[in-house]
């Protein structure tokens, strides 16, 4: 039985690239209807920034955004929610290399500054809240492993509002675009550009949070049973 | 007052999810009840609405459809966001007595019970193929979220079982949406239903929709795809199983009918749609069978739910070039058969909480003498079963009726086979539960009673389920509203 799983498994990825193979030659030569990035050129204009990517992202498509930022939160919750408080700050874990710590010295602050040139930079060229957040959350890995102490990482309030920083202010901006104006995260006319940094910068802290709760978060456990009835 | 209504309807849940983060499980449990009060004042208030003025299109940001995101605010999406604030609401208000306030991680069941909901509500109103796909996700990771909640060793293990089956089936998904994007350059389901219709059979459309199809199949649990519900559905605590057998599966399903709908006359084929029927009544036939045969109560009402889902797949082939009347009425079954299903099967999940509570042990023969101590627990049990089962007057009669006139109209009669077959096979298991209880053998005697609250909530679902029968015109009334075409 054992044996024959590994060259069915392997059949079976090749039946499936071969359909992919096929599916894609024959959209490549039958493409119906117009294309999507002539629309996004044509309203640029009114978009607030000059990337487009940006633009999709934060304005065209900021729903799914929104939304993302919500599944980035509950990845969160769910990590920590398995993490024990020793794990989240263990001082075994900790490195005390003076080396290290000089080198921490010259790239922590490099790399925020990168970090907030990558936001700023978003608006007219490739970059934005999530490669920021993720530059941010590397720094923060850096310093943990390089031991620097951490507390805001324990599983308190801090963390908390951390986490969902980003994702409550996008969603503050939502809920009263939709009472003031139009629809649900419509910008007034002319506040697009400074709401989209307010949501970007906000987004950068939550997501490094996000990335950096769930690489300190290391999941334990010998739990006793939380099973309903137990094992009688 | 529509767009209060739309903002209403789609902030408070994330922004419950977000205060819920911050307070602990019982202030968070008080927060639930405004947070519940208020999303089900505004879905009522929308049902009304649309009720009245028939369907449209929203637009997000103001963004009309290829280039922003629209939400469909139809009928069909309406029931189903009241449907989720009725269930929701019931489960919302058992798990704030149900669960032990104390444990360190509860603080974190609220925030996830408002995300999942935020996510159903985001799928019943999807109108955008890749929106519909960050639903799913938002739905299926704090699903998860939910049943590794407390991190157990058995309970994270099924998990992660369903964390991987969610994600093979969601990237499954994504793909077909990727295909689906290249072939017609757009992502909005009207815009690709409408440029499908001048364009029969294009190879890569039907594979994109095959694709899409079989990743929602294993989202929904489908034979021979569901190994991953039985474990996930039997250890979460009682009311997090009821959303998830209730609602969560019924997600993905919905977004694999609306596809169907949209494409499968054009894209789709004879075979795709008599094997997605002949899968779902090998479900509905090996679910029961199995409920028949697990020896602890929470899995037998979690096969059953793979028996039940099974029914749902009958849509396929009864709306493949049918006549559109056929096509209606198997579109009508399937509506009642997802609310009765949702309704009973939560009531039966929460009885069962129960009846685990009452007795301290899982296992079906130790329900020996619980008739006596706790009948009011038991009868819920059993008028869910009665709607399981599809005896009049039960939604899932109503539904079954329907279903039945569908495969005779559409002379497909071997359908009718399975209909039958799956309502034996559901009483057997559930008079099986009965007969255990009836039991008075054992010595044991040392019963615990769960707070009355507890007792009413299923009871209170059992009987909508019940009632569902009678209710079922206007119901479906509303789902055949004049839809105002403006996107």
């Amino acid at each position: 039985m054992r044996r024959w799983a590994t060259p069915s498994l392997l059949a079976v990825c090749f039946a499936l690239v071969c359909v992919l193979g096929l599916g894609l030659w024959s959209i490549a030569f039958d493409p119906v209807g117009k294309s999507l990035p002539e629309r996004v050129r044509d309203a640029m204009g009114s978009s607030g920034v000059d990337h487009p990517v940006t633009a999709v992202l934060l304005n065209f498509r900021s729903y799914d955004t929104l939304l993302e930022i919500g599944v980035l939160v509950i990845a969160a919750i769910a990590g920590i929610s398995m993490a024990r408080l020793p794990s989240l700050e263990d001082p075994a874990f900790r490195t005390h290399d003076a080396l290290l710590g000089a080198l921490q010295r010259w790239f922590v602050p490099l790399m925020w500054l990168v970090a907030g040139y990558l936001v700023w930079a978003g608006a007219k060229q490739p970059g934005g809240a999530f490669q920021a957040g993720a530059v941010l959350a590397a720094t923060g890995v850096l310093m943990r492993l390089g031991g620097m102490p951490m507390d805001f990482l324990q599983p308190g309030r801090l963390l908390r509002v951390g986490l969902v920083l980003g994702f409550a202010v996008f969603l503050l901006v939502a809920f009263v675009t939709a009472l003031v104006g139009d629809a649900f995260l419509a910008y007034p006319e002319g506040m697009a550009k400074s709401l989209i940094l307010l949501i970007e910068v906000s987004l950068t802290l939550s997501i490094a949070m996000v990335l950096l709760s769930l690489f300190v978060a290391a999941p334990v456990t010998d739990a006793t049973g939380n099973q309903e009835g137990g094992h009688r | 007052m529509m767009a209060w209504l739309m903002a209403g309807l789609l902030f408070t849940p994330l922004a419950w999810a977000v205060m819920s983060l911050m307070a602990g499980f019982r202030a968070g449990w008080r927060l639930a009840w405004l947070g519940m009060a208020v999303q089900g004042l505004v879905s009522v208030l929308l049902w009304l609405a649309i009720a009245d003025q028939g369907g449209f299109y929203y637009a997000l940001g103001d963004w009309p459809a290829p280039l922003g995101i629209e939400l469909r605010v139809d009928g069909l999406a309406v029931t189903f966001i009241l449907l989720t604030a009725t269930v929701a609401t019931a489960c919302g208000l058992h798990a704030g007595v149900y669960l032990d306030p104390d444990k360190p991680w509860q603080r974190y069941f609220w925030p996830l019970f408002w995300f999942l909901w935020a996510g159903l509500n985001a799928v019943w109103l999807g109108a955008d193929l890749f929106n519909l796909y960050v639903g799913l996700e938002l739905i299926s990771l704090s699903a998860v979220g939910l049943v590794a909640l407390g991190g157990a060793g058995d309970a994270l293990r099924a998990s992660l079982r369903y964390l991987l089956a969610a994600l093979v089936g969601s990237l499954f998904y994504l793909l077909g949406v990727a295909l689906i994007y290249g072939q017609f350059g757009t992502l909005s389901l009207g815009g690709v239903a409408q440029l499908a219709e001048d364009h029969t059979a294009l190879a890569g459309a039907g594979i994109a929709l095959a694709l899409m199809l079989a990743g929602l199949a294993l989202k929904t649990a489908l034979f021979p795809l569901h190994g991953w519900l039985p474990p996930a559905h039997g250890i979460a605590p009682s009311p997090v199983s009821a959303l998830l057998s209730a609602l969560v599966l019924k997600a993905s399903f919905y977004i694999a009918a609306r596809l169907w709908l949209a494409l499968g006359e054009t894209q789709g084929s004879y075979g795709v749609a008599q094997l997605a029927g002949a899968l779902g009544a090998a479900a509905v036939l090996w679910g029961s069978w199995m409920a028949c045969l697990q020896p602890r109560l929470k899995q037998v009402v979690a096969y059953s739910t793979v028996a039940q889902v099974g029914y749902l797949f009958l849509l396929f082939p009864l709306t493949w070039q049918v006549s559109d009347q056929i096509s209606q009425q198997a579109q009508e079954g399937m509506t009642l058969q997802v609310i009765s299903h949702a309704l009973a099967k939560a009531a039966m999940f929460l009885a069962a909480g129960n009846l685990v509570l009452s007795t301290g042990s899982s296992k079906v023969e130790d329900l020996a003498g619980v008739g006596r101590f706790l009948p009011f627990s038991l009868f819920s049990f059993g008028l869910a079963g009665v709607s399981l089962m599809s005896l009049p007057p039960s939604g899932g009669f109503a539904a079954k009726w329907l279903l039945l006139q569908a495969t005779i109209g559409s002379g497909q009669w071997w359908w009718a086979l399975v209909l039958i077959a799956g309502g034996l096979l559901s009483a057997a298991y559930v008079f099986r539960i009965y007969r255990a209880s009836f039991q008075e053998a054992s010595g044991q005697d040392d019963f615990h009673h769960p707070p009355r609250r507890l007792e009413a909530i299923p009871m209170a679902l059992a009987l909508l389920s019940l009632g569902l029968g009678l209710a079922g015109e206007p119901v479906l009334a509303i789902m055949g509203l004049p839809f105002e075409e403006d996107g």
